[in-house]
């Protein structure tokens, strides 16, 4: 973790610890009542634990994939609908297979980096081939990515037994193995955890990761120096798309056990806040995550207990980024100007 | 940075401040306008103190009027009076011989014309005293006459204009007072009158200036050859040929084609035409911050640029750091990059240090073809000559070399023959180091 990714997140705790001060102070409820009801519901117990860990494991996927194409200087805002097809491609691999279940678990999680990973591309290659800007192509697959699943799910892969617009239910071999027994904390988070330090070595340590914070970094002097931009850009929103697949994956096979259209209640998104408040770098994101986990876990609690709306969660997490990116931005300017 | 200085500047006087990259000039310079603060001292001035920057801080996307006049604009029942603005810069351009079409969007202009708008923009606050950085890096001979003609306008209305320069030509041709400074340090300040240009070369440097090595023609088999060139916009039907062992010379005024001719040797263009070169090849790019290195990222991350992939690490995917650390402690050494640190950021490192660091990552693997652009454009005097001196090694070791340079005496100091480009198309041939500065002057402006 270096120094200016631990100042983002430090700044990022005190500004979200005095703004849920705030909203509680608004809704007329004691701060000290609303932390402690949070802190309960984030922590409180095994189950409470469990809820903050899954939550963490659903952000921590896109927001890895989120890093990877910000540090190649691509700004993918696409990761909800990149995961909503890895987690579609993953549910519909699920039921198609009949395999020992490591086996199928493993490709139920190559599905999802896959189905991902094309969806990222197709940004990735609007940008190589056409300098398409990467903002307005990801934002609108996801609408496309939402009408495709809904599309699908509701015509020719819904599942004859099912009650609403879903894929059918993934055989009970094939669902991940919990760490906490009844929750839905499993081993997803582990497998996101082995996903950060994966990518640390790539961006670190092989010419891969060296030549995508190049082009991120100064594009001119990178393709001078003969770096393919085009080819930065395509691989850098593959691999951004393969792990926010991932995300959809491990949603799929650990929590709703089928896909559906409600897969994701925007998990891409708060993602970009995580990759943005952890600074980019891989481990500090986990942090990251681990924070807005206990955010959406210790909200919905806070909800419960002291009828703070869990959108003041998501007001304050919108704020955040908010700033973080002014400060982002402007210290790009000022370095620019001197 | 600095150490107890002490500067005057007289009005109506052209007072030279030299001194080496790192010497801590632009600091100084900063300072004088009030840009930064001093931790102490004390700074007189009678009347405003304007400051054009060596890299100009001008808006790229606004007209010349709107920079001109950002700040105190004309104005007329509540809006910006369009009309009055460009005649104030019109007037303005004619009575300083800086003309300038105030409707022109500043990125469409070349360099020569924007550092007139930036030098119009300082001269419409009616300053006492006018401060030039490196005003002449990137002048063409003509346009360096021309500036030089403006500052004398500008003493004669009593204006003191103090200039930051490397170059003791300028210094000797047009400054009546010279300081020199030397690691933060005033080490000599006197009038021109009573100096001379080695004694402030010697001041500059704190030694000996180092001997460019004797310059032998070898000239073997043509190892570049280009024909029928084309690059959309930029050049049109260009040929030439660059043999083993010698460097030729491009000279010109900036935005001629050289760029293009650069870029397409590079790979980096499209074009039409046959270019035939040797597969290993050093570039020394134009414009170093922007396009040669990643300011933030250290010494060893630079090197490593272009390079990342050529590894004897045993995993193919892998950067091989020791051997990039092994190669980036070479460079350091065999160049005098002067550094705290490998690790340490670029962006800590003086210009002039940065370029050999530049320069010695493109020459470090003996290439056999190297393209220098302007390799010592706004750098001091003792990196210029460890530069010279590398690209006369390369030359000697039997490397191609297309030198292109705004720089006559660079030109002259190094070519083994020279070709004057103008409008995308190389004219005149000087070989045998029979150069007639006066006849490539002429056709460097001729259209």
């Amino acid at each position: 973790m270096n120094r200016e990714s631990a100042k983002a997140l430090a700044i990022g705790t005190f500004g979200v610890a005095a703004a849920m001060s705030l909203a509680m102070i608004a809704s007329h409820v004691s701060p000290i009542v609303g932390f402690n009801a949070f802190f309960y519901g984030a922590f409180g117990g095994k189950q409470q634990i469990a809820e903050t860990l899954a939550s963490t494991t659903a952000l921590l996927f896109p927001a890895l994939g989120i890093a990877i194409a910000f540090r190649a200087g691509l700004f993918n805002i696409g990761a909800e609908g990149q995961l909503l097809i890895g987690g579609l491609l993953a549910g519909w691999i699920g039921t198609r297979i009949d395999v020992p279940p490591a086996i199928a678990i493993a490709a139920i999680f190559l599905a999802g980096a896959i189905g991902g990973a094309l969806w990222g591309a197709i940004a990735g290659w609007l940008k190589a081939a056409r300098d398409a800007n990467e903002v307005i192509s990801t934002l609108m697959l996801n609408f496309i990515a939402a009408s495709l699943a809904l599309y699908l799910v509701t015509g020719p892969l819904r599942a004859p037994d099912a009650a609403g617009p879903e894929l059918s239910l993934l055989p009970h071999a094939y669902w991940l193995p919990t760490l906490l027994s009844h929750t839905r904390a499993t081993i997803a988070l582990p497998i996101a955890l082995l996903a950060a330090f994966a990518l640390r070595y790539v961006l670190d340590s092989t010419w891969f990761g060296y030549r995508l914070r190049a082009a991120g970094e100064a594009p001119e002097a990178a393709r001078r120096a003969g770096i393919s931009l085009s080819r930065v850009a395509l691989w850098a929103m593959a691999w951004s798309g393969a792990l926010a697949g991932m995300g959809g994956a491990a949603l799929v096979a650990g929590e709703l056990h089928r896909f559906n259209t409600q897969l994701s209640p925007g998990y891409g998104f708060i993602a970009i806040a995580v990759a943005l408040v952890g600074g980019l770098e891989p481990l500090t994101i986990c942090v990251a995550a681990l924070a807005f986990g206990a955010l959406e876990s210790g909200g919905l609690a806070l909800q419960a207990a002291a009828a703070v709306p869990k959108d003041a969660i998501h007001v304050i997490e919108g704020l955040l980024v908010f700033a973080l990116a002014a400060r982002r931005y402007l210290g790009a300017r000022g370095a620019g100007a001197r | 940075m600095l150490d107890d200085v002490d500067l005057t500047c007289e009005a109506g006087e052209i007072h030279a401040l030299v001194g080496e990259n790192g010497a801590g000039k632009s600091t100084l310079a900063a300072i004088a306008a009030g840009e930064i603060t001093a931790d102490t001292g004390t700074i007189e001035r009678s009347g405003r103190i304007g400051l054009v920057h060596q890299h100009f801080a001008l808006i790229d996307r606004l007209r010349v009027w709107e920079n001109v006049v950002l700040g105190h604009e004309p104005q007329r029942g509540g809006a910006i009076d369009r009309g009055a603005a460009c005649a104030f810069v019109r007037d303005l351009g004619e009575r300083y011989g800086l003309e300038v079409d105030p409707e022109a969007v500043v990125e469409t202009l070349p360099v020569g014309i924007r550092q007139r708008v930036e030098l119009l923009r300082e001269l419409a606050r009616d300053p006492g005293i006018l401060i030039l950085d490196e005003p002449t890096a990137a002048l063409s001979p003509s346009e360096v006459e021309r500036l030089f003609g403006t500052i004398a306008l500008l003493t004669q209305r009593g204006v003191g204009v103090l200039v930051i320069t490397h170059k003791l030509d300028e210094v000797f041709a047009h400054a009546g007072r010279v300081t020199v400074l030397r690691r933060g340090r005033v080490v000599e300040e006197r009038p021109i009158s009573a100096t001379t240009r080695e004694q402030v070369a010697r001041a500059m440097i704190g030694g000996e200036i180092p001997a460019i090595p004797a310059h032998e023609p070898t000239h073997g088999a043509i190892a570049v050859r280009v024909a029928g060139l084309a690059v959309p916009g930029a050049i049109e039907n260009l040929s030439l040929q660059i043999a083993t062992g010698e460097i030729l010379g491009i000279a010109g005024v900036e935005g001629n084609g050289q760029s293009a001719l650069a870029d397409a040797l590079a790979g980096l263009t499209a074009f039409r035409g046959t270019i035939e070169r040797p597969h290993s090849i050093g570039v020394i790019p134009q414009d170093r911050l922007l396009e040669a290195v990643i300011p933030n990222w250290s010494l060893l991350e630079n090197v490593m640029l272009g390079r990342e992939r050529a590894t004897s690490a045993k995993a193919s995917w892998r950067i091989d750091r020791a051997a990039a650390r092994a190669q980036c402690t070479a460079i350091v050494e065999r160049f005098d990059v002067r550094a705290a640190s490998i690790d340490a950021p670029l962006s800590t490192l003086s210009g002039g240090n940065q370029q050999k660091l530049v320069v010695g990552r493109a020459l470090v693997d003996n290439p056999a073809f190297v393209i220098a652009y302007n390799p010592t454009r706004g750098i001091d005097i003792g990196a210029t000559a460890t530069v010279h001196t590398e690209l006369l090694a390369a030359r000697n070791r039997g490397a191609a070399i297309l030198l292109i340079s705004f720089e006559l005496d660079e030109l002259f100091a190094l070519s083994d023959r020279i070709l004057v480009m103008t409008r995308g198309a190389l004219r005149g041939e000087f070989s045998e180091r029979r150069f007639d500065r006066e006849a490539i002057g002429r056709l460097m402006v001729s259209a």
